[in-house]
């Protein structure tokens, strides 16, 4: 029933919920863009500071870092999941894989563990006495005492976190194209790469873009992972994240401005992703 | 999507946002002077809340037995205590002292970015009056009371009013594994040349000389301290640890100090991969029986005493200079509407009496340590203690100095330790800190 | 269809990698947790998890993630019937306009409001409540849910309502006899999303709990491993048991999880 009729009484239907999603969501957005023109410390009386907050947060160091950080981190969050996720559900698809739930049970149960836990058991594997450093025979490394690796080791913890999804996304994508276009691009002779490229890739423009989407954002809103793995910002303030500049702002250095300066960029770029992603990854199926 | 409709949005509502600043000036009336009280009986019934972080088992025991004490004491009063752990006291306390329900007492940490923001902020009430009520200028010594005194700027910690006395004390000093200092045939080292030599014998026999985890930043500045006792003087450390205008990191005694850290992780004196270990794991590694040596503090005992028991010995750096403290302070809320319940509450807490109790439930009572009966490592910083904290040679933690030192000093000193920073450009990072408040405020 | 046994036995090699990878971490957490506390003694301990439960207070901080999980999960799921009811079935003025409002809730990081809500929150006398953490999950899983079972009502067939009109039932019987016992599998995909949203939740209850009595499962696991008084075991017994409840649910519900994680995105 896709055109409904006409009754006011939708509004009360819908009341309850917005009324609760304005006040608790909505509200505090526009709240938070709101002290994001004052100079705060969260105790005293707050000064007008107008845009300078964020114009700081390109000019100083430690915000632009973490945004910087947080590129990264979308590599390892986003990209190589979707590409792992992209070979696996190939793979899965041409060989008729014995277990196949069982995999696909296994590998997605990262997703569903909450981060502090993941935190707590990746810490130990890159401790100096852990397991990362007897496999690779580096005995005593400090993976994420380094700052030259520290950020790769949360970054890894992410592409463990992500591939489950971006796998069984794909192999629900792969499962609704019809078996006839796979017939005929092997008819026409398409290896394995051939049927990737003819097929597959364009029938999972959706899925890669919802994956995509999925996976930067919570790239973005990076938090639990980094603070407790990598205390105080990592080596060298190496691991610092939006979250976690906002969370230190607001809560313990007393800027409040410059805090909620930081949540209203994010809130923006997560928009820009999930909009232009949504753009390019719908426009073939339009 | 539909932007126009969502665009919209934000301009009426900043329209109805538009009503005031955030924030308000919650400066309290300052009371005035000659209207303490302290005849407790005579207060009629009242309840008091408190945030302490006396969680730890032992902490918590003398606090619970004090309370019944107390409570015993003055029936009309009831107490409503609220335990956390300290990093938990810490992030909470500041939203807790700006809430409506404030606490009337809490612990409060001593440095800039605690207790003297609160100052400023006029969340907490001098405790002068008290203080001369009470008799706590006799009781606690001068410099236990500087560590807890600001001006109403909140900006130099050792100056201006009362704000806070302490239970216990704390120092961080060395560590040492007495069985395996006697295998490598050596004595407690009571020089630093004596030290040096003790690090090369562990190194050379296998050891790791000094036990270390650094991954929280925490553990980097007390070696740094360490190196800075070795090189510098107290009265010197001490004004740059309290951020005192006079006060300079560039200097030659604090270039050597930077050195001497740098020299000990070229060595390979600390425990490898001490950049990725957790601080905690250190101390845990350290009983198992790793390690010669282990930079720590105090608040160590429990845990090494029943790893090591006697085994486990703790040591004054050489030269007797030695990063210390108090416990957190106990002050008064300024929202508080029964001050002078809260304060005879903390008179009590800090007796004569109740310094047994703090001693004998295995604390480390900031006054008459050296009375209190104990052994072993126990007797080691009881007896430290009481030497310490009655000598000049105590230096506050470097994290005190400036609202942002915390972050900033162990940040540095990590960076220093991983090559990243220079010597030059350690010490210039830690001035630029020092200077950025000091032409900020 | 056919592959080359090579192909075949190369899949199987690249899927064992990448299974052990994803269970090798969750593994060695268990038997952590399964470790004597004092290191070097061997045998299975289950007594951690005892101890973790009782001496760690991991009982009571399970209890208020259940408390506030299930809060979360009931207000959300009848708020968003309702709401997607009225998205979905009915015409009234405004009605798109106020469905993409809430859409927009959905790329709205909760990191970028939890700095205005604490303030907002305290000014209420919220915050250190269970209220301060039900209410603005609750807003952030409504954004969610409203549009999920949208999806739903909007793909029921209107036979089926109008058999109901005719039997004289009023659009409030219509929903709650009808469309809503026929809409389970899409009301278990949502419960078990939100639950496990709010189960795992951090950052909000880093901010808002202070009390430890409220603190949930993994708020408590993060003061757990700061502590220094913690042994590895019993870390990891806790880590086991904050995580246990979503697990157990998901193994249970796979198939659930997976549908809501790929349909609700697709749709997204």
């Amino acid at each position: 029933m896709a055109v409904g009729e006409p009754r006011r009484v939708g509004y009360l239907y819908a009341l309850p919920a917005l009324l609760v999603y304005v006040a608790f969501l909505l509200f505090p957005l526009l709240h938070s863009g709101w002290l994001s023109l004052f100079a705060w410390d969260g105790l005293s009386l707050g000064t007008w500071a107008g845009l300078s907050n964020y114009a700081s947060l390109f000019s100083e160091e430690g915000a632009a870092a973490a945004f910087g950080h947080v590129g990264v981190l979308i590599l390892f969050f986003s990209v190589l999941p979707v590409c792992i996720g992209l070979v696996l559900a190939t793979a899965l698809h041409r060989v008729r894989i014995r277990g196949l739930p069982f995999f696909r049970t296994v590998l997605f149960l990262p997703q569903v563990i909450a981060m502090v836990v993941v935190a707590v058991a990746w810490q130990r594997i890159f401790a100096p006495d852990g397991a990362l450093n007897f496999v690779l025979g580096t005995e005593g490394k400090a993976w994420l005492g380094d700052s030259a690796t520290a950020l790769l080791s949360v970054g890894i913890v992410g592409t463990w976190v992500q591939t489950g999804l971006a796998m069984v996304l794909f192999l629900g994508g792969i499962g609704k194209v019809s078996a006839d276009l796979f017939d005929a691009a092997r008819l026409d002779g398409a290896g394995p790469a051939g049927e990737f490229r003819a097929v597959i890739l364009p029938a999972l423009r959706g899925e890669i873009g919802v994956a995509l989407t999925l996976t930067v954002i919570a790239a973005l809103r990076t938090f639990d992972l980094v603070y407790m793995m990598t205390p105080l910002g990592g080596p060298g303030g190496s691991t610092t994240v939006p979250a976690y500049e906002i969370y230190q702002r607001a809560f313990h250095t007393g800027q409040v401005g410059s805090a909620a300066a930081i949540g209203v960029v994010i809130t923006v770029l997560a928009f820009l992703v999930t909009y232009v992603i949504t753009r390019v990854a719908g426009r073939e199926r339009a | 999507m539909k932007l126009p409709v969502i665009a919209a949005v934000p301009v009426i509502a900043a329209v109805v946002l538009a009503a005031c600043a955030p924030g308000s000036d919650n400066k309290p009336a300052q009371q005035p002077a000659g209207e303490v009280r302290t005849d407790v009986a005579a207060m009629g019934d009242v309840t008091l809340t408190i945030w302490d972080q006396e969680t730890r088992p032992a902490q918590e025991a003398q606090i619970k037995e004090l309370n019944a004490r107390f409570q015993a004491k003055y029936p009309n009063i009831r107490i409503n205590r609220v335990g956390r752990s300290f990093d938990d006291l810490r992030s909470t306390i500041k939203l807790g002292l700006t809430a409506n329900d404030a606490p009337d007492i809490a612990q409060v940490n001593n440095g800039k970015q605690d207790m003297g923001a609160f100052v400023k902020a006029g969340l907490l009430r001098p405790m002068d009056s008290y203080a001369s009520a009470y008799q706590w200028t006799q009781r606690f010594p001068e410099s236990v009371r500087k560590l807890a005194s600001y001006p109403d700027s909140g900006d130099v910690l050792g100056e201006g009013k009362l704000y806070g006395v302490p239970q216990t004390g704390e120092l961080v000093g060395i560590w040492y594994n007495k069985a395996k200092l006697t295998e490598l045939g050596l004595q407690p080292p009571k020089t630093w040349d004596e030290f040096d030599a003790a690090l090369a014998r562990a190194k050379a026999a296998g050891q790791v000389p000094i036990q270390i985890g650094n991954l929280e930043k925490s553990s980097g500045p007390y070696l740094f301290a360490l190196a800075m006792h070795r090189f510098g003087n107290p009265a010197d450390e001490t004004r740059l640890a309290t951020g005192r205008a006079d006060a300079n990191w560039l200097t030659e005694p604090n270039r050597q100090a930077a050195r001497q850290v740098a020299d000990w992780v070229d060595k390979g004196y600390l425990t490898t991969g001490f950049a990725g270990l957790k601080s905690d794991d250190a101390t845990e590694k350290f009983g198992a029986g790793e390690g010669v040596f282990h930079v720590n503090g105090t608040w160590s005992l429990a845990t090494l005493k029943e790893a090591m028991k006697d085994n486990a010995g703790f040591l004054l750096p050489p030269g007797g200079t030695v990063t210390g403290g108090t416990g957190l302070p106990w002050a008064i809320s300024a929202k508080s509407r029964n001050p002078d319940a809260a304060a005879a509450y903390i008179d009590f807490i800090t007796t004569q009496d109740a310094m047994k109790t703090v001693a004998s439930s295995g604390n480390l009572p900031v006054l008459d340590a050296g009375q209190q009966p104990g052994a072993g490592p126990e007797r080691d910083v009881l007896d430290k203690w009481q030497e310490a904290s009655t000598s000049t040679k105590m230096v506050p933690y470097l994290d005190y100095a400036t609202p942002n030192a915390y972050e900033v000093i162990g940040g540095a000193v990590e960076q220093l330790m991983a090559k990243q920073l220079d010597v030059e450009a350690f010490l210039g990072r830690l001035q630029a800190d020092l200077e950025s408040r000091r032409g900020g405020r | 269809m056919t592959v080359s046994r090579f192909e075949r036995v190369g899949t199987y090699l690249v899927l064992g990698v990448f299974t052990i990878f994803a269970l090798y971490p969750m593994l060695s957490i268990l038997f952590t947790a399964l470790r004597s506390e004092v290191s070097g003694q061997g045998g299975l301990h289950w007594e951690n998890f005892g101890k973790a439960w009782t001496e760690a207070r991991f009982g009571s901080y399970l209890f208020s993630s259940l408390i506030v999980s299930v809060s979360v999960v009931a207000i959300t799921v009848v708020l968003s019937i309702l709401a997607a009811y009225a998205f979905g079935t009915m015409h009234f003025r405004g009605r798109d306009a106020l469905f993409y409002l809430m859409l927009l809730g959905l790329t709205v990081p909760s990191e970028a409001v939890v700095v205005p809500l604490y303030y907002d929150l305290r000014d209420l006398g919220l915050t250190d409540t269970y209220a301060s953490l039900i209410l603005p999950q609750v807003a952030q899983s409504i954004a969610f849910g409203a549009f999920w079972m949208r999806t739903y009502f909007r793909s029921t067939s209107r036979g089926v309502v109008e058999a109901a009109r005719l039997d004289g039932a009023g659009h409030w019987q219509t929903l709650w006899r009808v469309l809503v016992p026929m809409g389970r599998p899409a009301l278990v995909t949502l419960i078990v999303l939100v639950f496990m949203w709010t189960w795992n939740e951090f950052l909000l209850a880093r901010v808002m709990i202070t009390s430890e009595a409220l603190r949930t499962a993994p708020l408590g696991l993060q003061f757990f491993s700061g502590r220094s008084d913690t042994s590895v075991p019993l870390l990891a017994a806790a880590s086991v048991l904050v995580a246990l409840p979503v697990v157990v649910l998901y193994l249970f519900l796979q198939r659930h999880f997976i549908r809501g994680m790929v349909d609700g995105a697709v749709k997204g």
